[in-house]
């Protein structure tokens, strides 16, 4: 996991759905984070306009339980590597 | 007033806390400040829009940093919701309204906007069309026309009524006004009830300089001085308005509620009518004006006599003022109760309108004093008005206020409040 995927992950989760700092770890799990499912889905599109990638639609079901923010962010550097390769079209 | 005409009043309602965001002050102090002194908010802004001849048009903005309000939702939030949301917890809080002091399923929520979301739903589809970025999720949720009430009614957990009002710059005076007939009717104890409006987005403020309604403003854009006094209502060189961004918010209770759970009463809200020219979509009408301000006085137990200052709409548009001064006339009679439009200073602020000028009004009856009609050095002597102009006036005996709102689709209302 690169930690400025994290970072931003982060960043994104206090500055704009105003969460605890400490509460954002990456063992925890996008449903444990006390955002419903439209929240959810707005949270992802967030973290991937300020990243300027996209997670292709079949690689995450951000609604799916146990998904964690690790894993979110091991699919946003999976994404930026395949964009990188120009494999995925970027938001 | 005959004692027939009393009877058919209905019984005040009480304002039991206030909170604001506007451009003149996001408290009480720093509004009344400005309010009595006619300091105009009104500042140039840019613009830059194919078919927009003019570089700059007059604004109010508030000093207002949306970012930092929490949503109950966690979706983001339009900032006219944002707006709302602070303006209620201030009401809220200034009321002592906490969990556990009202019945959930009583407490309602009515609120006014004219076009809320609409600026949150430019910019969307301005990154669709223009940054060929996809749609978020909560497009919609966001710039939903209840988005406002549905905030505060989740902030809350009302479990009452919670109903949006657009009826363009009539919206929150509507709101507030059917928030006292659903308390009077014994529909809810309390409600939540105001306005908010923010749409200084390119788009909406394009639409409305194409409509040439504002101030204009372009050959001395750089002269803040006569920017900040171009909007000058029933001025005989009156030349149109600046778009302005508020919201308003005030807790209005029965005074049975208000007494059992020892809530101080700030202001008595004491008379609502709202009515319909039927004329035309965008002139205003005197005499549908006139039986809207006569039916309020009615429905207040009032004589238009009793009435020590009116919060007129005052657009300073040609033929709004003309309109107005003939219906004020028609009802007060000549020079027959002090006007001033606060428009001046705080900009039209559209739906929130009613709302922010309704607490104009409760600051005044609070003071004792009629605020300036700022930047007019006198009334165009043909409207027959005694028109606030210079400073600020003390009012003896000051007891009863009224403010007008008169809406585009020729929706007109009025609220009467009295001191407590």
């Amino acid at each position: 996991m690169n930690p400025s995927t994290f970072d931003a992950i982060a960043a994104v989760l206090t500055e704009q759905f105003h969460l605890e700092a400490g509460s954002i770890r990456p063992d925890v799990a996008l449903d444990q984070l006390g955002l419903d499912s439209l929240a959810l889905m707005e949270f992802v599109f967030a973290v991937e306009d300020r990243l300027g990638i996209r997670i292709p639609e079949d690689r995450l079901d951000p609604r799916q339980a146990g998904v964690t923010l690790e894993q979110l962010a091991l699919l946003l550097d999976e994404a930026s590597g395949a964009k990188a390769s120009g494999d995925v079209v970027s938001s | 007033m005959s004692s027939a005409a009393r009877s058919r009043a209905g019984v005040p309602v009480a304002v039991t806390g206030i909170g604001v965001v506007s451009p003149i002050g996001n408290d009480l102090d720093s509004f009344d400040e400005a309010l009595f002194a006619g300091r105009s908010a009104v500042r140039a802004h840019a613009l830059d829009l194919p078919g927009i001849d003019v570089p700059a048009l007059p604004v109010a903005a508030a000093d207002f940093d949306a970012a930092g309000v929490v949503a109950p939702s966690r979706v983001p939030l339009d900032r006219g919701t944002a707006m709302a949301l602070a303006a209620a917890d201030a009401a809220a809080a200034d009321a002592g309204l906490v969990t556990g002091s009202f019945d959930a399923e009583r407490l309602g929520i009515f609120w006014g906007s004219g076009m809320a979301g609409a600026a949150s739903f430019e910019m969307t589809c301005r990154s669709v069309y223009a940054e060929r970025r996809r749609m978020r999720p909560t497009s919609v949720v966001t710039a939903m026309p209840n988005a406002p009430v549905a905030e505060i009614a989740l902030r809350f957990g009302a479990r009452g009524a919670a109903i949006a009002y657009a009826c363009a710059c009539a919206s929150s005076a509507v709101a507030i006004g059917e928030a006292m007939r659903a308390i009077r009717a014994g529909w809810i104890d309390v409600a939540i009830a105001g306005g908010s409006e923010s749409m200084l987005t390119p788009g909406v403020l394009a639409s409305w300089q194409a409509m040439r309604v504002l101030a204009p403003i372009a050959g001395f854009a750089s002269d803040a001085g006569a920017v900040a006094a171009c909007c000058r209502p029933f001025a005989a060189d009156r030349n149109g308005f600046a778009l302005g961004e508020a919201a308003a918010a005030f807790v209005l209770e029965s005074p049975a509620h208000a007494a059992a759970r020892g809530a101080p009463v700030e202001a008595m809200l004491a008379g609502y009518a709202t009515n319909c020219d039927g004329m035309h979509i965008t002139q205003p009408d005197a005499a549908g004006q006139a039986r809207a301000m006569q039916a309020a006085l009615a429905d207040a137990g009032l004589a238009a006599s009793d009435i020590g200052y009116l919060n007129a709409h005052g657009t300073a548009t040609t033929a709004g003022d003309a309109v107005e001064a003939e219906s004020i006339a028609r009802v007060f009679g000549s020079h027959g109760v002090p006007v001033s439009s606060t428009k001046a200073i705080h900009g039209h602020l559209l739906g929130a309108g009613g709302a922010v000028e309704l607490l104009a009004a409760l600051r005044a009856l609070a003071a004792g004093s009629v605020p300036v009609n700022a930047n007019t050095r006198e009334a165009n002597s043909a409207f027959g008005l005694d028109l606030v102009c210079g400073e600020t006036r003390t009012v003896a005996g000051l007891r009863h206020a009224m403010s007008s709102s008169f809406a585009f689709g020729g929706t007109n209302a009025v609220l009467v409040a009295s001191r407590a």
